[in-house]
């Protein structure tokens, strides 16, 4: 996809020597081709260092809520940070006005685990084109199908295109089926009860409390979580069964109606531990309750920031 | 189950029972149920839920206003929403979500809460014991316990 990247280039030089924006928000080279990071360009002459491929790892919306509400802030967005940019400019994080975003219709994130768990670590060359990827480690390529590299969550998105850009970049693709969610989460709910704890007892207990999920979450943005308090203690901070437990479910429950399913926080997990298996359950219930998708637009609040009276229907007996 | 379940209801402050029934709630509660008041259920936390359940509680209630009679207008409206949603979440990792129940009293019904607690107390008897989520371990001040 070299020729997408070379239109956001030019894109980003567009608007910072037209002066739009105060800084972009993209992503950067390092040594490792493995490992793009996340990259703050407010001069054109560091674009030379810019890198869009589907090693981009984290979600971009991440970094909206550290800057104040008038930076005029440009941003490459997916799918699905384009969804999260959305949730937070509802949440008021980020006036909409002084976004730009740089729309780019995802082909899905290749999960590195994956990469590393068939040809370790040492890859020195990376290349896709449309449907395959070409890896060269130690000295010997490599082809693989996209598919098979692609994340889990990556795999079940239901809308890879932006949805709300000021500008998009390449053709847009298929919409996504999001039965496939919906399918996991029914697939999940089917299990027995001690079936589900033992999971869910084996996914939360590996935890060891580095909080990387929380600081790879564009929604996670408060200043103090619940887990920092400490009169009172809410929960345990240690590595005790109560304490991760708590940590999973909580987390999870804040996400609720505004998850947008971009997996950000599984990728971030040095404990390889699942845990959207959470969050799509708790989506799918905001769209069958309330009809809800977070961010698909900017102005309908979550369902728990908004009230009716109909509600009494299903919990009145 | 031979000893009772443990309960612990959290109590609206502004639809306080019938007389006699906020006297009997405030004083002569069984040794198993526990009373937390709350000044709107909008204000419970879905962590002190969890704070009840992992600190050895079998069953939670919560008793809200009536849907049109909240104090702060719509607190009730938006506890419904996340413990319901919340008692689900638990469900779905394996506990069962009838061990949090959501019931909405008035002032006229005099002599419901004891009905209601009773007979959340059989349910929760007939659901046995359950050791799906771990508890904490208890909390202590300078060694001893709170």
């Amino acid at each position: 996809m070299p020729e997408i990247k070379e239109k956001i280039t030019s894109e980003i030089k567009r608007l910072l020597d037209e002066g739009l924006v105060d800084v972009v928000i993209g992503f950067k080279k390092e040594e490792s081709p493995l490992r793009p990071q996340p990259a703050f360009f407010r001069k054109v002459e560091d674009l030379a260092e810019l890198e869009y491929n589907g090693l981009c790892q984290n979600n971009l919306a991440n970094y909206l809520t550290r800057y104040p509400q008038d930076t005029r802030i440009g941003i490459v967005v997916r799918g699905c940070e384009n969804r999260s940019v959305n949730a937070l400019v509802v949440e008021h994080q980020h006036a909409r006005e002084n976004l730009f975003l740089i729309g780019v219709p995802c082909q899905g994130i290749i999960d590195i685990k994956k990469i590393i768990a068939e040809v370790g670590e040492e890859v020195s060359e990376f290349s896709e084109t449309g449907d395959e990827v070409t890896l060269v480690a130690r000295g010997k390529t490599h082809t693989f199908k996209r598919q098979d590299l692609l994340h889990d969550s990556c795999l079940r998105c239901a809308h890879p295109n932006p949805v709300s850009a000021d500008v998009v970049i390449g053709e847009p693709l298929p919409e996504g089926d999001p039965e496939m969610i919906r399918k996991a989460v029914e697939e999940f709910e089917g299990l027995s009860k001690e079936e589900r704890y033992a999971w869910f007892k084996e996914e939360s207990e590996r935890c060891i409390r580095c909080y990387a999920c929380r600081e790879a979450c564009p929604m996670c943005y408060c200043t103090e979580c619940f887990v920092d308090h400490a009169t009172p203690r809410w929960t345990e901070s240690d590595i005790s069964p109560a304490g991760t437990q708590a940590w999973h479910l909580i987390r999870a429950f804040h996400q609720t109606g505004r998850c947008t399913s971009c997996g950000a926080c599984e990728r971030a997990c040095p404990m390889d531990i699942k845990m959207t298996y959470l969050t799509d359950k708790l989506n799918k219930d905001m769209y069958d309750n309330y009809e809800f998708i977070p961010g698909m637009e900017a102005e309908t609040q979550p369902p728990f920031a908004s009230f009716n009276l109909d509600d009494k229907k299903r919990f009145v007996v | 189950m031979e000893a009772k379940p443990k309960i612990v209801l959290f109590q609206c402050q502004w639809c306080l029972y019938s007389e006699p029934d906020q006297q009997w709630v405030e004083n002569d509660l069984p040794s198993s149920m526990h009373l937390v008041k709350v000044p709107c259920t909008g204000r419970i936390n879905t962590l002190h839920v969890l704070n009840a359940i992992q600190g050895g509680a079998d069953g939670v209630m919560i008793s809200g206003c009536l849907p049109e009679k909240c104090h702060f207008k719509e607190g009730n409206l938006s506890a419904m929403r996340q413990q319901d949603e919340f008692a689900n979440l638990l469900d779905y990792v394996g506990y069962e979500k009838e061990r949090i129940r959501f019931v909405w009293l008035d002032l006229q019904d005099l002599g419901r809460i004891q009905k209601e607690l009773a007979a959340f107390e059989a349910d929760i008897v007939e659901l046995g014991p359950t050791q799906n989520l771990a508890t904490r371990t208890p909390q202590t001040i300078r060694g001893e316990h709170a």
